[in-house]
């Protein structure tokens, strides 16, 4: 039986935000009385996470993704609703749960910048109560799965962005937390050491069986690492499931992509088959509808024949799947 | 308790690392330090080559008040000042979140984070500067013995809990780095007795900035002109001051995490 390690029910948070048009007189008149909107930045979501999961939270900026994660970190009380992160109720902030659990900011560091993190590791191991042998293991593994080994002797202003992140995983994770909130970890990174974050990701979560819930706004974190994703849009939740199986969800189409040999692509009309995309050299690629993707497919081999070089049909690329999710309203779809 | 005390020991050995290996750096504030106690014990000594009282307190008295004073002024820096501007960066940038995340007091966690070690030889010098003081006094009592350390910590809670109520507004106003600012050149009217400014800057420098309190009373404690009435006044004002204060900084930090996205 899988336990339940995140419960969230029809959580929302609604802010207030100050409101005043430009202009002198438009701000001495808000000085004087002001003008306060409600902004619902999480407007009642519901989800589950079990033990060991690592789930995708994807959303555009100013989606919620943020604010809920800081609710379930504790750091921000909810306008209504429920929420329960290995049995505590995060805002308590009690310190059972604390010890439990980390949050880790891409765009920002606990670390102190002038010493090395060795130093602040030891202020951690005090703060969490580790024992010493304890923490000895979790150094050495996260030294070996993050290569930390010159790392945490420099002062941490001295590390490149990338470095100051690979040693901030390791702060954030000295307490062996059960759950691991991870906001934009790789934001900024350059590519290679994206993928090494992400690998360490996918090989802390098989070693150490912790919950994982992550946001990104590189799809390829997503796509790497969480075989689930939940995506909210205004704060509100859009789709919860399978990442395989949100394509089909959210874009009713597919894309076909025919490599012509005489390079007649560009005079041969194919707007019969669906809807031409775009035309290049000798390719045309083709958004088809979903249910009729097979049969068009099989009239266009037949039709050109020896004309034709190469043919493939594939869901359209995550990015414009999720794209296509924020930039039209639709209504909840749960798998 | 005892948790508390060794994470107080390694942010002050880290902190330490952090400065030795700035030894020149180190060795200069540190003359500039004892230059600064010269000077101003200097401009006592002149100050009684024309008169053997002021206001009541003599020369030894004097002494005693301005090395209270270097020990208050230099607690304020070894640990008060460095924590409270990392306190409100923390606010400014946000990783605040991560004190509140951790399993201990966020507000030893804040406050008492950072140490600027060299204002040690400050407390040193002004450790000395109150011995020389002393051996100027005909006699000291087990009453003003034992009174003077508990006076002092006193000065130290009510410095403590005026710049802990004062960084509050951080949660509100984000930059308030004027006001301490403010602060901190009004210590400097610390080093004379409170009691001989003038009735209007008496009152605001005893009760808007109670460095006045912190300071005098300890050297009038240890000099024979405090009773055990006036330091009960002080122990339980400077409990209250330091209740109270952390009282309206729990409620700054719950308008904190009740606002920030």
């Amino acid at each position: 039986m899988t336990e339940v390690v995140v419960d969230v029910r029809e959580l929302r948070k609604t802010f207030q935000v100050t409101e005043r048009e430009e202009g002198l007189a438009a701000t001495l008149r808000s000085f004087v009385r002001r003008h306060r909107k409600d902004v619902n930045a999480v407007a009642g979501i519901t989800f589950r996470i079990d033990a060991g999961e690592v789930v995708g939270f994807l959303g555009p900026n100013g989606a919620g993704k943020t604010t809920t994660l800081k609710m379930l970190s504790g750091l921000l009380h909810p306008s209504a609703g429920e929420a329960s992160v290995l049995g505590y109720v995060p805002w308590r902030r009690e310190n059972a749960y604390l010890q439990r659990m980390t949050l880790l900011m891409g765009n920002r560091t606990q670390l102190v910048w002038d010493i090395p993190a060795a130093d602040s590791l030891r202020v951690l191991q005090e703060i969490y109560r580790i024992p010493e042998a304890e923490f000895q293991g979790t150094v050495k593994e996260l030294t070996e799965l993050l290569e930390l080994e010159e790392l945490v002797h420099k002062p941490v202003r001295n590390l490149s962005l990338g470095e100051r992140m690979k040693v901030e995983f390791a702060a954030g994770l000295i307490h062996s937390p059960r759950v691991a909130f991870l906001d934009e970890p790789t934001i900024g990174l350059d590519v290679s050491m994206q993928v090494r974050i992400r690998r360490f990701v996918a090989e802390y979560n098989r070693r150490t069986g912790a919950t994982i819930l992550l946001t990104s706004h590189y799809m390829d974190d997503v796509v790497a690492l969480c075989k689930r994703v939940i995506v909210i849009h205004r704060g509100r939740l859009l789709y919860d499931g399978p990442l395989a199986d949100l394509a089909e969800r959210m874009a009713p189409y597919k894309v076909i992509t025919a490599t012509l040999h005489d390079g007649a692509a560009a005079s041969t009309d194919l707007d019969a088959y669906g809807t031409v995309v775009s035309r290049e050299e000798g390719r045309v690629t083709l958004r088809v509808d979903r249910q009729v993707a097979p049969e068009r497919t099989a009239r266009l081999v037949n039709d050109l024949r020896e004309r034709l070089a190469d043919i493939s049909v594939e869901d359209p690329p995550i990015e414009e799947v999720i794209d296509r999710v924020f930039t039209s309203e639709q209504t909840t779809v749960s798998a | 308790m005892i948790r508390y005390a060794r994470l107080l020991r390694l942010f002050f050995r880290t902190e330490l690392q952090y400065e030795l290996e700035y030894r020149l750096n180190l060795i200069l504030e540190i003359l500039q330090t004892v230059v600064v106690t010269a000077t101003s014990v200097g401009a006592v000594l002149v100050l009684f080559s024309y008169t053997t009282v002021l206001n009541g307190w003599d020369l030894g008295a004097m002494l005693v008040l301005l090395g209270c004073f270097y020990l208050v002024q230099g607690f304020g820096e070894l640990v008060l000042q460095p924590s409270f501007e990392k306190f409100m960066e923390h606010v400014r940038l946000g990783t605040l979140d991560f004190a509140l995340l951790k399993p201990a007091s966020a507000q030893f966690l804040v406050t008492l984070r950072h140490f600027q070690v060299v204002a040690l030889a400050q407390m040193a010098l002004g450790a000395i500067v109150v011995a020389v003081g002393l051996g100027r006094i005909p006699s000291v009592g087990a009453f003003e013995a034992i009174g003077f350390p508990i006076a002092l910590v006193c000065g130290f809670a009510l410095i403590y809990a005026l710049l802990l109520a004062l960084s509050t507004f951080a949660f509100w106003f984000v930059r308030v780095d004027n006001l301490m600012a403010l602060y901190w050149s009004f210590m400097d009217a610390g080093r004379f007795p409170v009691d001989v400014y003038p009735g209007w800057l008496r009152v605001t420098l005893s009760s808007a900035v109670p460095i006045g309190v912190a300071v005098t009373v300890p050297a009038q404690m240890i000099a024979g002109r405090l009773d055990a009435i006036g330091l009960g006044f002080l122990v339980v004002g400077s409990a209250t001051a330091f209740y109270l204060a952390s009282r309206f900084w729990r409620l700054g930090l719950r308008s904190y995490t009740g606002a920030s996205a």
